[in-house]
């Protein structure tokens, strides 16, 4: 019997990459169709896909790491780096965004009436709701942290219940934002303080989003006994994450709620 | 600099540099004349002062700004959809 004389792990051939290219593919190609003709057959098709992929990807990744040992130190060193390295791409989406943002209120122009906001613009107050969803992201922060030494001291019952108020919190969050959103008296159609607001605070919304849910699997993890005190790294990526997206908001409340207004 | 404002109007030929807008883009510095144009034509109506003075703001945007900057603006301001603040 054949056995591996080194710490790596060799990943068995695997259809997923390829379902992942085609549901981009359907994706972007179905977004064209609906945009000129209508449909959303091919789109809905590429997002269903793209779920499947999604859901087999992960699920193999955790079969290989938690049920077959495959995640050795040096592996799991490989998944951090990995992970650290698509967080920081992310910043670098964000950025763009911040630079947009910036790049129009610092020299609004005459057809603004030269100021920021913009003339016919009434802000949110930035000392209301937004104060509100500051201080729950920084909670879910603090739960999060409690969570992870729950899990490094052993604490399962503890564990659970930080991680379930951690997604709790971020639900309230996104709550609160949709309530937000729905309420403004400003839309993303209302000149570049409309596009620079929803698009800055839309794609955090989505993070936010994708954050809770990555925390949601963690938790069902959790409860099926997947993560050990000395290793649990998906749970760390997905709270790298979580930090991430709270550092994201505190920047955007920083400049576009309190100063933007 | 005892010249009083009828004496620098006679003598205009063009607006003249500007420190406040060193740079190739002029745009703020037609907006800000024009704006001060109608701020100082606004406020010495009110206190019924001769309004001579603004002319100066008045032949700066006239020599800087494109017409159809101005000529939409005033339709603007006609509308009451002017965006600055007089």
């Amino acid at each position: 019997m054949a056995h591996q004389a080194h710490a790596y792990h060799m990943v068995d051939p695997s259809p997923w990459p390829l379902t992942g290219a085609i549901a981009a593919l359907l994706m972007t190609s179905g977004l064209a169709i609906w945009f000129h003709f209508h449909s959303t057959t091919l789109m809905t098709l590429g997002l269903i896909l793209l779920l499947l992929t999604m859901y087999q990807w992960w699920r193999d990744i955790i079969r290989e790491g938690t049920f077959q040992g495959h995640h050795t130190p040096p592996v799991q060193k490989g998944l951090r780096y990995g992970m650290i390295l698509f967080i920081t791409s992310e910043v670098f989406f964000f950025l763009g965004f911040f630079w947009a943002f910036y790049h129009s209120s610092l020299a609004p122009t005459p057809e603004l009436g030269g100021c920021w906001p913009p003339t016919g613009i009434t802000p949110l107050d930035p000392f209301e709701v937004p104060l509100l969803n500051t201080a729950v992201l920084l909670a879910s922060g603090v739960t999060v942290t409690w969570a992870h030494h729950s899990i490094m001291e052993g604490e399962r019952k503890q564990a659970i219940q930080s991680l379930a108020l951690t997604i709790l919190l971020g639900l309230y969050f996104t709550a609160l934002q949709a309530m937000e959103y729905y309420e403004a008296p400003f839309t993303i159609a209302d000149g570049v303080y409309g596009s620079t607001f929803f698009v800055a605070t839309g794609f955090h919304g989505l993070h936010v989003i994708i954050g809770s849910s990555f925390l949601a699997v963690c938790l069902l993890r959790q409860i099926q006994y997947h993560f050990t005190s000395e290793h649990h790294f998906g749970f760390e990526a997905a709270a790298w994450y979580w930090h991430f997206v709270d550092v994201v908001w505190l920047f955007l409340y920083v400049s576009i709620y309190w100063w933007g207004s | 600099m005892a010249e009083d404002i009828q004496q620098k109007l006679e003598k205009y030929r063009t607006a003249p540099f500007d420190a406040r807008f060193p740079n190739q883009n002029q745009t703020r510095n037609c907006w800000q004349n024009y704006l001060d144009y109608h701020r100082c034509q606004k406020a010495l109506d009110a206190k019924g002062v001769d309004t001579a003075p603004c002319d100066w703001y008045k032949r700066v945007y006239k020599s800087l700004c494109p017409l159809s900057w101005i000529e939409k603006w005033d339709t603007q301001r006609e509308d009451g959809t002017f965006p600055g603040k007089i």
